[in-house]
C-alpha cells in the first residue's frame, strides 16, 4: 500500500476542517471494508486517511424518534440487522444488512460507508430507496438533507460536495402497515457481490414499490409503482408490460464479470415477483 | 515521509505498544511487529478470513483494519484462546473431530467460532454455517469444522476425545528408573 | 496380519501437529523468523504475452532499503532453465514474457514496504505480442509458437504448439464399430481452475557456508533439492531443503517455481531472501489443465460397451511443468474402470500463453471422467437403461485385466458403486423438481516410487521416525505415527515424526498420486520390521533362547515359554548400562518399467462412486445439492477421521469446479478474476444439505494393513454426477463447466424455446 498520513479527529468540526485543508487528497475511513481494498489496489491514492470512528458527535447507534429512525454514520451492519425496530419496520434493510459480506465484514462495515462507496450493487441501497431514506450531510456550509435518490450519481460518485460528510441516515417511520423484503442474485450461497439486488415494499393501502441495483451505474427506484403486480388476475402480457416499464431504467453492463445483461434483466423480473410475495407475506403476518 | 503512529493495544490480555506506519494493517502489526504469526495472510481483501481476530469479542478481518485503528482496543488472536496450557473448548473440539487438516485456515475458524458462540451459545447448524461463511477452507468439506463448533457449544459433550486413547490405560510409566539395570551409575 | 486387537491403526488417532494447528503455533514458511532477511517482490507486465525491450531499475534502486533488482541480466547466459519434464522454464523471463503474470524482475529490499515501492518503480518497456490462449488459437496454422523449438531439438512436434501426443488403446476399433447398435458421441470441456490453497506459496533461500538452504512450501523436497543443486552446480549434500508442512497444496506445490530465482538471489547478495506470493500471484503460478474431449462410445442394445474412441486436447500453459504427465496419465485411464474390447485414446497437451498448468488433485483424470461419464449418462438415456445398471454391466471386477498392459482391477468396484446407489436411495421416488445422478471415477496411483524411512526406537520406548513425505493436510504425519505405535508398542504421543529437512531425513521421491500411506507407509513398516528383528536378537540374548523361537510383532515380544513381554521391557534390559537406541531402516521401491508408456504399472487404483441429489430453481438456475454421497474403495481406513476429512474435502473441491470455479479472461488473454472476490470457491454456506462419505474396506491394497492410497478419488466424478442429476431434474444437458446459475438458466431457457428432437 502506498503510504499516507493518518488522522483521528474526535469531532465532526475537525473532520470538516481536515477535509477543507486536504480536499480530495483526504479520504474518510469508517469500517474500511471498501476503503482498505481500494487503498491496496491503488485505485485511490490519498495523502491523508481520516478515521471517523472516534468522532464522538457521530452516532454509532440507531435512535428511534417520533416519526423517524436515525442511523448514525458509525453504525455497523451487524447492529442494523439485529435492531428490533429495523427488523420490524424496515425488514428489507435488515435483510440486506445481513448479507453484506461475512460476519467479519458486517462487524465493521457502516451503512454510511456503504452509501458513500456508491457501488451500484450496494445491497442496502434498494431498501433505503423504497423506504424514502434521507441522507443527513454536514459540511462547511452546515447541514443538508439529501433524499437518497439524489445522493447517488453513478458508480463511485455521490452528490457530496467538497468538505462534506455523511452524519446520519434517516428513515421515516411507516405511516401505514407494510411488509418489505430484499432479495438478490449471487454466484454462490456464500457471501458474494450481487449480480442483481432488489427490494420491495407492499403497503396495506395496496401500494407496492420496488428499487433495485447492480443493473446500471447506480441503484434505481422502479420507474412506476408496482401495485398492479399485486393483482392476482394480472395476465402474462400485462405483467410483462408492467415489468418492462418498472425496469425501464435498467442498463446492465455488457462487460461485467459477474453476469450477462440478459440474465440480469431476467432476474430483475424474477426477483421482483419474489420480493413482492415475501413483502406481502410479511405484511399479512403483521408486526414482530 | 509520513509520521509513524504510536499504537497502544491490548492483545490477548497484555498491553502492547507498537509504532507503526499508518498504512500498515493490523495484520501486518500482529505478525511483523508483535511476532504473533498465528493469524494468517491469504487474500488480503476480506474474503477468506484467514486473518480473523476478535475486537471487543467481535470477529473482524485484520487485513482490512489499519494498525492505527486498533489504538485503545482489546484484541484476541488465536494465541489468546487457550488459558495457559488449558485449551479453549473450541480448540479441544477441533482436535476431537479432526477439523484441522493443513491447518492454515484454522486460527481464523477458531476465532470466528469463538465470536459466534459468544453471541449465540447454542447455534443451529445453519447459524454455524452462516457464522463461519467468512472463513474459507480448501482442505475440509467444512463438515468436521462445523461439527466441532456444535460439539463445543453442546453442554452435554464432556470434552472427552473422540479418537483412540493416547496410551493403553493401566500401564506404568515406561521409563521407571528402578527397572533399568545399573541406572544412575556413570557410564564406563 | 490379523485384525484382532488392532488398537491404533484403524482408529481416528489425533492428528499429529493438531495441537500446533489449533493454537496457532504451527509455522508455515511465511511464519518462520528470519533474521536479516530481504523481502522479495516480483515485477510482471500487464499483458498475456510481451516482448521485453528494456528494464530500467534506476528509480527502484533509489528507493531506500532496496538492495537489488534482479533481472535476466543478472543470471548466467544462456538463461538457466528447469522443469520436471522439459527444461523450459527460465529462472526469470528473458526476452519475452509468456503468460499474464510471468515475472521479469525481482526486487529485494530490507522491508516489505520498500520492496513494494521498488517493484512499482521498475520501468519495463514492453510490446504486447499476439497470444494464444485457447486450444483453437494455439492449433491455428498461423499460431505463434509458445516454446522455442530449440528447446526440443529432437521433437517432431517442436514446430507446433502441441507439446506431446499420447496414443493408447487396444482391440480392433473398426471391427467393434460394426458390433455397435447405438453410438453416442459428444464433446465436453473442462475450464481452467486453480488450486487456491489457503496458504499462498512461500519460498526463502539463504547462503549456508559453501552451500545453500532453501525453504519452500514444496511437496517434493528431494526433487527440489536436485533442481537447485543442478542449477547452482552444487553437490546435493550442500543443498538443504527445509519444507515445513504446506498450508494446503493439492498438487500446486509439487514442482519448483521461484525457488531457483531465490537461490540465485541469495547467493548473489550473500543474504537470506524470502518471497511470499499474494493470492493473486498464486492464481498466476498454478492451475489445472483445461480440456476439450470428444468421446464416442458404442453399445449393444443390452448396454454392453463394445468400443470407446476418445480424442482429448488439454490446454496446458506456457511452460511444461508436469502438465504433460497429467495428460499422459489421465488419458491412459480415460476409458475408466470398464471392460471394453476396443478402445482408442488420443490425447494431446497443447502449449498456450497462459499460466503453466501443473499437478492438481486428480492429475488429468477429472477432465476425462467429466466427458466419459457424461457420455455414459447420455447412453443410458438413449438405451433406456438405468445409469447404475449400465455401469454395473460394464464395470471390471476384482482381478479383471481391464487395462491391458497395466495392473488388473484391484478392488470390488461394483460393491463401491452399489453402496453409493444404496445410500442415495437410487430408484426411490423423488420429490418434484429434484433429480439424481451417479458417476464413477478411476485414477491410477503412482507408477514408480521410492521411499526410505529411518526409525529410531529410543531407550525409553519412545520413537523418532524420519519420513520425507510432505504433510499438507492429508495427515501423513499421523498415519506414520500410528503405524509405528502399532508395530513398536509405543503410545502414539510418544512418537515424533520428522519431515521436511533433506539434511536429516532420508530420500523420498515425492508426495503425489496419493502414494504416501502406501509407499512411505511400507517403508516405515519395513523399518519397524528391521527393529523388530534386532529386538528378537536382543531378546534371544537376554532370555538365552533361540532367536528363531521368538516372535516380535505389534509392540510385543512373544517368548517360546508363552510369556509375552512389552517391547519396552526387552529394550530397557537389552540396552543396559550404556543406553542407546535401536535403529531400523526401511525402503519401499516400485521399480520403473521402461517399456510401459507411463514408466510403470499402477501401484493401486483409486476408485470412487459419487451419487448426488439436486434441486434446481428453474427461474434462477440455482443448483442446490440436497444430498451428496461419496464412496471410495480404500483398502483399509488407517485413520477414519482423516479419510473422511480428505474425501469430503475432495467432494467439496469437486463441487467448486462443477458449480462456480473458472478463470475469466479478457479479449487480450489477461485474467480478469484474479483474487478471492471474483474467483468463487465453496464456503460453509455452499455445502450439500447432506454430505455422506463412506469407505469400502476389503484389505486389498498394497499398503500397510491392506491400505490403498486415497484423497483424490472423491473429486474425480463429482461433475458428471451433478450434471446427470441436473439433467434428471430439468432435462437440460451440459457439456461445459461450471454449471453457474446463469449457465443453467440459459440452458433451461434455450431448451424451452427449442422443440425436443425426436427420440431425444
Amino acid at each position: 500500500m502506498r503510504p499516507f498520513a493518518y488522522e483521528r479527529p474526535t469531532a465532526i468540526r475537525d473532520v470538516v476542517g481536515l477535509l477543507g485543508v486536504h480536499g480530495p487528497a483526504a479520504r474518510l475511513l469508517a469500517g474500511g471494508t471498501d476503503l482498505i481494498i481500494r487503498l491496496r489496489d491503488g485505485s485511490i491514492r490519498p495523502d491523508v486517511v481520516v478515521d471517523v470512528k472516534r468522532v464522538l458527535d457521530l452516532s454509532d447507534a440507531i435512535s428511534v424518534e417520533t416519526d423517524r429512525l436515525v442511523i448514525g454514520a458509525r453504525t455497523v451492519m451487524t447492529d442494523i440487522g439485529a435492531h428490533p425496530v429495523v427488523r420490524r419496520d424496515f425488514a428489507a434493510l435488515a435483510d440486506a444488512a445481513m448479507v453484506v459480506g461475512s460476519a467479519q465484514i458486517r462487524n465493521r462495515a457502516t451503512l454510511a460507508g456503504n452509501l458513500c462507496n456508491a457501488s451500484p450493487a450496494a445491497d442496502t441501497a434498494p431498501g433505503l430507496l423504497v423506504f424514502g431514506a434521507v441522507v443527513i450531510v454536514v459540511g462547511p456550509t452546515g447541514e443538508r438533507r439529501i433524499p437518497l435518490d439524489d445522493f447517488f450519481v453513478r458508480s463511485g460518485v455521490t452528490s457530496l460536495g467538497p468538505g462534506e460528510m455523511v452524519a446520519a441516515i434517516e428513515l421515516p417511520l411507516p405511516a401505514v402497515p407494510r411488509g418489505s423484503a430484499h432479495v438478490r442474485r449471487t454466484r454462490r450461497r456464500g457471501h458474494d457481490l450481487a449480480s442483481v439486488t432488489l427490494a420491495a415494499i407492499v403497503e396495506a393501502d395496496g401500494v407496492a414499490r420496488i428499487a433495485y441495483g447492480s443493473v446500471g451505474p447506480r441503484p434505481l427506484r422502479g420507474a412506476v409503482t408496482a401495485d398492479a403486480l399485486l393483482d392476482a388476475n394480472l395476465g402474462d402480457e400485462a405483467r410483462d408490460r408492467l415489468l418492462n416499464q418498472l425496469f425501464a431504467g435498467a442498463s446492465p453492463s455488457p462487460t461485467s464479470l459477474r453476469a450477462s445483461p440478459d440474465y440480469r434483466l431476467a432476474m430483475l423480473r424474477v426477483l421482483a415477483r419474489r420480493a413482492i410475495d415475501a413483502a406481502r407475506a410479511r405484511l399479512e403476518a403483521g408486526p414482530g | 515521509m509520513t509520521d509513524l503512529v504510536s499504537v497502544s493495544v491490548e492483545v490477548n490480555g497484555r498491553l502492547r505498544e507498537v509504532t507503526v506506519a499508518p498504512h500498515h494493517t493490523l495484520l501486518d502489526a500482529l505478525r511483523d511487529d508483535l511476532g504473533l504469526t498465528g493469524t494468517k495472510e491469504c487474500c488480503l481483501v476480506g474474503e477468506c478470513g484467514a486473518c480473523t481476530v476478535l475486537i471487543g469479542g467481535r470477529s473482524v478481518d485484520s487485513c482490512l483494519m489499519l494498525a492505527a485503528e486498533a489504538d485503545g482496543l482489546a484484541i484476541t488472536t488465536v494465541e489468546g484462546l487457550a488459558t495457559g496450557a488449558r485449551l479453549d473448548p473450541l480448540q479441544q473440539a477441533f482436535l476431537d473431530t479432526g477439523a484441522a487438516q493443513c491447518g492454515f485456515c484454522i486460527p481464523g475458524q477458531l476465532v470466528s467460532a469463538r465470536a459466534l458462540l459468544a453471541e449465540t451459545p447454542r447455534p443451529t447448524r445453519e447459524q454455524v454455517e452462516e457464522g463461519l461463511a467468512g472463513n474459507l477452507c480448501r482442505c475440509a468439506g467444512y463438515e468436521q469444522i462445523i461439527e466441532a463448533v456444535l460439539r463445543a457449544a453442546d453442554p452435554a459433550t464432556d470434552g472427552s476425545p473422540a479418537g483412540a486413547p493416547a496410551r493403553p490405560s493401566g500401564e506404568p510409566h515406561p521409563f521407571d528408573v528402578a527397572n533399568v539395570p545399573d541406572a544412575g551409575l556413570a557410564p564406563q | 496380519m490379523t485384525d484382532a486387537g488392532r488398537r491404533i491403526v484403524g482408529a481416528s488417532a489425533p492428528r499429529g501437529g493438531g495441537l500446533e494447528r489449533v493454537t496457532g503455533s504451527q509455522r508455515y514458511v511465511a511464519d518462520l523468523p528470519m533474521e536479516g532477511v530481504l523481502h522479495v517482490k516480483l515485477v510482471t507486465v500487464d499483458a498475456a504475452r510481451a516482448r521485453i525491450d528494456a528494464i530500467d531499475a534506476s528509480a527502484a534502486l533509489a528507493v531506500p532499503g532496496v538492495r537489488a533488482v534482479f533481472t535476466a541480466r543478472d543470471l548466467p547466459d544462456p538463461m538457466p532453465r528447469f522443469g520436471p519434464q522439459v527444461r523450459d522454464r527460465p529462472v526469470i523471463a528473458v526476452g519475452e514474457t509468456k503468460y499474464h503474470g510471468d515475472p521479469v524482475a525481482a526486487v529485494a529490499a530490507e522491508t516489505k514496504d520498500s520492496a513494494e515501492a521498488g517493484a512499482a518503480l521498475v520501468r519495463v518497456a514492453f510490446e504486447p505480442l499476439t497470444a494464444v490462449v485457447t486450444i483453437d488459437d494455439a492449433l491455428a496454422a498461423d499460431a505463434p509458437l509458445v516454446q522455442d523449438p530449440a528447446l526440443r531439438p529432437d521433437d517432431p512436434n517442436a514446430g507446433r504448439n502441441v507439446l506431446r501426443e499420447h496414443r493408447s488403446g487396444w482391440g480392433d476399433l473398426a471391427a467393434a464399430e460394426s458390433d455397435a447398435d447405438c453410438v453416442v458421441e459428444g464433446t465436453w470441456s473442462f475450464p481452467m481452475v486453480t488450486q487456491f490453497a489457503i496458504e499462498p506459496h512461500a519460498f526463502a533461500a539463504a547462503p549456508d557456508g559453501d552451500g545453500i538452504i532453501v525453504w519452500s512450501s514444496i511437496q517434493h523436497p528431494n526433487w527440489l533439492q536436485r533442481v537447485i543443486a543442478s542449477l547452482l552446480d552444487l553437490p546435493l549434500s550442500k543443498v538443504r531443503i527445509l519444507a515445513p508442512d504446506p498450508g494446503g497444496a493439492f498438487g500446486g506445490k509439487q514442482h519448483a517455481k521461484y525457488e531457483p530465482l531465490l537461490a540465485f538471489l541469495a547467493r548473489a547478495l550473500g543474504r537470506p531472501v524470502r518471497l511470499v506470493l499474494s493470492l493473486e500471484e498464486t492464481f498466476q503460478a498454478v492451475r489445472r489443465g483445461a480440456s476439450r474431449i470428444r468421446v464416442r462410445s458404442g453399445f449393444r442394445r443390452d448396454g454392453t460397451l463394445v468400443f470407446r474412441d476418445i480424442d482429448a486436447d488439454y490446454l496446458v500453459g506456457a511452460y511444461a511443468d508436469i502438465a504433460d504427465r497429467t495428460v499422459a496419465k489421465g488419458s491412459w485411464t480415460a476409458n475408466g474402470p470398464y471392460l471394453v474390447p476396443a478402445v482408442r485414446i488420443v490425447a494431446r497437451s497443447i502449449l498456450s500463453h497462459t499460466v503453466p498448468s501443473t499437478a492438481f488433485r486428480g492429475f488429468g483424470n477429472p477432465q476425462q471422467i467429466w466427458a466419459v461419464e457424461s457420455n455414459l449418462d447420455e447412453a443410458a438415456r438413449r438405451l433406456g437403461i438405468d445409469p447404475v445398471e449400465l455401469r454395473l454391466r460394464n464395470l471390471a471386477h476384482h482381478g479383471d485385466a481391464f487395462l491391458p498392459g497395466d495392473t488388473p482391477a484391484d478392488g470390488e468396484w461394483p460393491e463401491t458403486l452399489r453402496r453409493a446407489a444404496e445410500r442415495i436411495g437410487w430408484g426411490s421416488p423423488l420429490s418434484a423438481g429434484r433429480g439424481r445422478g451417479i458417476a464413477v471415477g478411476l485414477k491410477s496411483g503412482p507408477t514408480t516410487g521410492l521411499s526410505y524411512s529411518t526409525v529410531r526406537l529410543l531407550a525409553d520406548g519412545s520413537v523418532v521416525v524420519y519420513a520425507g513425505t510432505s504433510d499438507m493436510g492429508q495427515g501423513a504425519r499421523t498415519i506414520f505415527a500410528q503405524i509405528v505405535a502399532e508395530e513398536l508398542g509405543a503410545p502414539i504421543d510418544w512418537v515424533t515424526v520428522v519431515m521436511g529437512d533433506t539434511v536429516v531425513v532420508p530420500y523420498d521421491q515425492q508426495t503425489s498420486a496419493s502414494r504416501s500411506s502406501v509407499l512411505m507407509g511400507n517403508a516405515i513398516l519395513a523399518a519397524c520390521r528391521d527393529i523388530q528383528k534386532k529386538l528378537r536378537a536382543m531378546a534371544a540374548r537376554l532370555e538365552g533362547v533361540d532367536e528363531a523361537s521368538i516372535v516380535v510383532e505389534r509392540g510385543e515380544v512373544r517368548l517360546p515359554d508363552d510369556r509375552v513381554l512389552p517391547i519396552r521391557d526387552v529394550l530397557i534390559r537389552g540396552l543396559g548400562r550404556l543406553g542407546g537406541e535401536v535403529i531400523g531402516v526401511g525402503e519401499f521401491r516400485k521399480e520403473a518399467e521402461p517399456d510401459h508408456p507411463l514408466g510403470g504399472t499402477a501401484a493401486f487404483y483409486e476408485f470412487n462412486a459419487t451419487a448426488v441429489e439436486v434441486s434446481v430453481d428453474r427461474e434462477t438456475g440455482d443448483v442446490t445439492v440436497e444430498r451428496h454421497v461419496t464412496v471410495s474403495d480404500v483398502g483399509r481406513s488407517l485413520n477414519p477421521a482423516q479419510v473422511r476429512g480428505q474425501d469430503e474435502g475432495a467432494a467439496v473441491m469437486g463441487l467448486g469446479h462443477t458449480l462456480m470455479e473458472h478463470y475469466q479472461f479478457d479479449a487480450e488473454g489477461r485474467i480478469r478474476n484474479l483474487g478471492a472476490i471474483d474467483y468463487r470457491i465453496p464456503t460453509s454456506m455452499d455445502l450439500p444439505k447432506s454430505m455422506e462419505s463412506d469407505a469400502i474396506e476389503n484389505g486389498d491394497g498394497p499398503g500397510p494393513y491392506g491400505a490403498k492410497g486415497m484423497s483424490e478419488g472423491a473429486l474425480l466424478c463429482v461433475a458428471p454426477a451433478v450434471a446427470a442429476a441436473v439433467r434428471d431434474a430439468t432435462g437440460a444437458v451440459f457439456h461445459d463447466l461450471p454449471l453457474t446459475p446463469e449457465r443453467v438458466w440459459r440452458a433451461l431457457r434455450d431448451q424451452e424455446s427449442r422443440p425436443e428432437p425426436p427420440g431425444g
